[in-house]
Order: C-alpha cells, then sequence, then structure tokens
C-alpha cells in the first residue's frame, strides 16, 4: 500500500510539472506571436477599396437601404413587405446563382428575366459599383463568398 | 313633366354629390410625394402619377388595406381606391425616403 501511495504521488508530481511546462511554452508562444504580429491600427485606416470585404461592406449599406423592406434583415424573404408579394421574395441565402446572374437580376428586375415581377429593376437607381457591391454582399450571407 | 317626378329628380341630384366618390391624384417627382398627407374618405380613389424620369414602387403595409402598385415608369399612373376608413402609410419600395399619409374617413 505504502509503494502505491508513493507511486500516485510521483504521478502527481509528472503530471504537475508536464501541465506547468504546458502553461509556460504556451504563455511564451503567445508572446512571440503578438510580438511579430503587426499592431492594432488606430488610424482610421480603411479596407482596400477593390478589396472584397470593402465591397461586402458597402452592400451590407444598399441591400439595408432598399432590398431590407423585401428579402428581410436576414435575407432570407422574410421582409417587411414580403406578404404582398405572390412569389414571395426570394431566401437570398439560399440562392445558388452566381454573381453574373444576381447582378442581372438586380439590375433588370425580376419580370425581365422571367422570375417574380414584384422585385423592381434597380439598374436605373443604382450605380453599377452599388449593383456589384449588393452582388457581393447576397454572396457572403448565402456562404457562398470568395 | 308631372310635379312628382320632377321632385323625385332634384332630389336624385340633390344627393348626387354625397354619393359620387371623389378622385384624387398623388405625384411623384424628384424622389418625393407631392403633399405629405392627404384627407380623402371611404370609396374615393387616388392616382399615383409619376413625373419622373425612372420607376418608382407606391405601396402600403396598412392592416386595413395593403396593396402593391408594382414598377411603373416615368409619366405612367396607377390608381387605388381606398374603400375602407384609416390612417394609410403610403411607401416607395425604390426610393425609401418617399413616404405620406393618406387620412381616409368613414
Amino acid at each position: 500500500m505504502q509503494g502505491k501511495r508513493t507511486m500516485n504521488g510521483l504521478a502527481v508530481r509528472w503530471l504537475r510539472a508536464a501541465a506547468l511546462a504546458a502553461v509556460a511554452a504556451c504563455g511564451a508562444w503567445t508572446a512571440l506571436a503578438e510580438e511579430n504580429s503587426p499592431p492594432p491600427r488606430t488610424d482610421g485606416a480603411l479596407l482596400p477599396r477593390d478589396s472584397t470585404d470593402a465591397a461586402v461592406f458597402r452592400g451590407g449599406l444598399v441591400y439595408a437601404n432598399y432590398c431590407v423592406t423585401c428579402h428581410g434583415i436576414n435575407a432570407d424573404g422574410n421582409g417587411r413587405a414580403a406578404r404582398l408579394h405572390n412569389p414571395r421574395p426570394a431566401n437570398l441565402r439560399a440562392s445558388d446563382k452566381n454573381d453574373a446572374y444576381i447582378g442581372l437580376i438586380v439590375r433588370r428586375g425580376g419580370e425581365a428575366l422571367g422570375r417574380a415581377p414584384g422585385m423592381p429593376p434597380w439598374g436605373e437607381e443604382l450605380t453599377d459599383e452599388q449593383i456589384n457591391d449588393v452582388t457581393a454582399f447576397v454572396r457572403s450571407v448565402n456562404g457562398q463568398h470568395r | 313633366m308631372k310635379p312628382i317626378r320632377m321632385l323625385a329628380i332634384a332630389a336624385l341630384v340633390a344627393a348626387t354629390p354625397w354619393t359620387l366618390a371623389a378622385e384624387h391624384t398623388v405625384a411623384q417627382k424628384d424622389k418625393a410625394f407631392s403633399t405629405k398627407t392627404l384627407d380623402i374618405k371611404a370609396g374615393d380613389k387616388v392616382a399615383f402619377r409619376n413625373d419622373d424620369a425612372f420607376s418608382h414602387n407606391i405601396f402600403s403595409l396598412t392592416d386595413a388595406m395593403p396593396f402593391d402598385l408594382g414598377t411603373y415608369g416615368g409619366g405612367q399612373m396607377k390608381a387605388v381606391t381606398f374603400a375602407k376608413a384609416g390612417k394609410f402609410e403610403i411607401e416607395c419600395a425604390i426610393h425609401p425616403e418617399m413616404r405620406m399619409v393618406i387620412n381616409v374617413a368613414p
């Protein structure tokens, strides 16, 4: 019984030492990573204008202003005006359309493409950049963001 | 013409202004309605005329009578008859800043 208690005590000390070593190594690695990573920007720097992230951000603003009434805040087709439309507004989270087609629907509206006539043509209201941006936003919410 | 028939016709004519529904026109120009509020009576018709060069899409989500006129271009006009009394908030689906209220009296 005495020998067993001694072995258990030894095992506990080994485990404790190993845990301490792991914690120390982790702390050292974190400190090293922080030292090598660039400091957070505090000068109000913007995303590069041509980046996808910037397009998605801008597209979100376009979406919130023009699309949310019908397609909803969650882009699931359940906006407050959705009940006026039959067929109902598309669930954009489940859209399988590519960028070109999404942009075409936005620009020309649903009726011109033989789809839901409730989707207005936005080509005369939105700029090309806004249409591209909102297309990027739609792609980002349906999980096909590239 | 017999006096009684003349009397009946006169009564009908006198009652006519109270039974005919009125027609109103609200223009859309420079992404704004021509008026912020409009007071009408139940049964009146309101025509929404697009005086802009681009499309508008007038709709209302008021529970008493939700409607959507769809998208229509410049120079076109679409009308709605407000059969029920109530306060109707009118919006444009393409230009969210466009809003007006139509008060429909019984």
